[in-house]
């Protein structure tokens, strides 16, 4: 038996260690996965929060198993967004005609912008809701193909194909030349 | 074949870009899918461009000072609410008594040296430095923040062998140790191999305050403060351990809390001196 190689099984206090550490890298991701589910920032930020609160309660249940702890976050945010949504009895994606985005540009600025937000969020809505969530994870959350993998409980490969004919989706939605 | 190496091509493109290259960077890479991959790149561009935002600074320190005073108060309980749990479950006394038993047959013989730390004797040409720093956080709130260090200590990696010493200079004001700045409190000759911890132990913390001038609490999590990090010691080499420590603010009643930061402890290994 080799003992020099078998896997160190970190403790709470060492996986409490790590959360901490994770909190000032993806406090902003998860804010932004949120908001694109949601279309309300002061809330993405507030469920953003509580992602890192209910971690820290969950600890005890959290095991590497093939999913990173980043991974794990976002898997909580998931289902706390599905939460609030189920609470607000919203659909899944953005509700566009209640957004409207408030900047301290001119106001030709902010329309433009809020033009830009409904072009690219009624494009999001024709993805199917697995593509959503790897367009989601991979280009908000900035995880990689196998995190998200993890996640979906998909390999990367298939993540990859995913994430391609999503993209080739919204590219034949939105225009490339704007 | 070709649709897997476009996919893996993309792929790689996205980490790229995440990681802060920009979409030119990444045609220039793959000069002959940049006419299939240009289209691609800008519509990942226009939605992280859409969803992307900065969140409140306010709302981030809340959030981060409630986090915090949740893992203090865990820190506090935890240990002692599991230990009263245990003691509770009479399995636990069948796995007690048979413990004591093998612990009174092998341990005079075995356990007790293993148990029992090494202390470490200091060395100026030693093969092992160890350094204290701090992570800025809330640091900016303090004139002075004097943390005295009692103890130092290092775990083998695969074994339950631990060394220990005392700092050479244990009381270290870490206002004057923020970023890259740091301070030895060891130098000396330790055993080479594989270490996965380092901890120290804290004996008193005392934080004055910028505005008021005051005296503040700063907690700790406990008055051992580890890290779990896999680095070695040889003996061509000078091994220097960073142990990075910061100190965040708990709420906003006024306290804080000191804890190990591990993105930016670690060890580097530098020539030794010769002669």
């Amino acid at each position: 038996m080799n003992i020099g190689n078998r896997k160190h099984i970190p403790t709470i206090n060492e996986y409490e260690s790590r959360l901490a550490d994770l909190y000032e890298e993806y406090y902003d991701k998860i804010a932004r996965y949120v908001y694109v589910h949601i279309g309300n920032k002061e809330e993405a930020e507030d469920i953003a929060g509580e992602v890192f609160l209910k971690a820290l309660k969950s600890l005890k249940s959290y095991r590497e198993q093939g999913i990173p702890m980043q991974g794990w976050l976002f898997r909580i945010a998931h289902n706390l967004t599905v939460d609030y949504l189920r609470k607000m009895d919203k659909r899944r994606t953005v509700p566009i005609d209640s957004v409207v985005l408030v900047g301290n540009d001119n106001p030709v600025d902010t329309a433009e912008k809020n033009i830009e937000f409904e072009r690219v969020t009624e494009a999001m809505k024709q993805l199917t809701t697995e593509q959503t969530e790897v367009i989601n994870l991979r280009f908000l959350g900035g995880l990689t193909s196998k995190e998200v993998g993890g996640i979906l409980g998909k390999s990367d490969g298939a993540v990859r194909e995913m994430q391609r004919a999503a993209i080739e989706k919204l590219r034949g939605i939105m225009g490339v030349e704007k | 074949m070709m649709t897997e190496d476009f996919d893996r091509i993309l792929d790689e493109c996205i980490d790229r870009i995440n990681r802060g290259d920009n979409v030119a960077d990444c045609l220039s890479a793959y000069p002959a899918y940049s006419e299939r991959l240009r289209p691609l790149l800008q519509s990942m561009h226009d939605i992280q461009k859409t969803y992307t935002f900065a969140p409140s600074a306010d709302t981030k320190r809340a959030a981060r000072q409630k986090f915090h005073a949740t893992l203090g108060k865990r820190g506090r309980m935890t240990p002692v609410l599991s230990l009263f749990r245990a003691i509770l479950r009479p399995a636990v006394w069948g796995t007690i008594a048979v413990l004591v038993l093998v612990l009174a047959i092998v341990g005079a013989l075995v356990i007790e040296p293993v148990f029992t730390p090494t202390t470490l004797v200091p060395s100026p040409d030693g093969n092992f430095a160890f350094l204290i720093s701090d992570e800025p956080n809330d640091i900016g709130d303090f004139e002075s923040l004097n943390v005295t260090i009692s103890r130092v200590g290092l775990q083998a990696a695969g074994s339950l062998k631990r060394l220990e010493f005392r700092p050479e200079t244990a009381t270290l004001d870490l206002t004057r140790l923020q970023g890259e700045r740091s301070q030895e409190i060891w130098r000396g000759n330790v055993t080479p191999g594989q270490y996965s911890q380092a901890y120290i132990y804290v004996s008193d913390v005392t934080g004055k305050l910028k505005s008021t001038g005051q005296i503040v609490d700063v907690k700790l999590p406990s008055s051992k403060l580890h890290l779990s990090l896999l680095f070695e010691v040889t003996t061509d080499a000078v091994t220097s351990f960073t142990f990075d420590i910061t100190v965040v603010a708990t709420g906003n009643n006024g306290k804080y809390i000191l804890k190990p930061q591990v993105g930016d402890s670690g060890a580097r290994q530098e020539q030794r001196r010769l002669g």
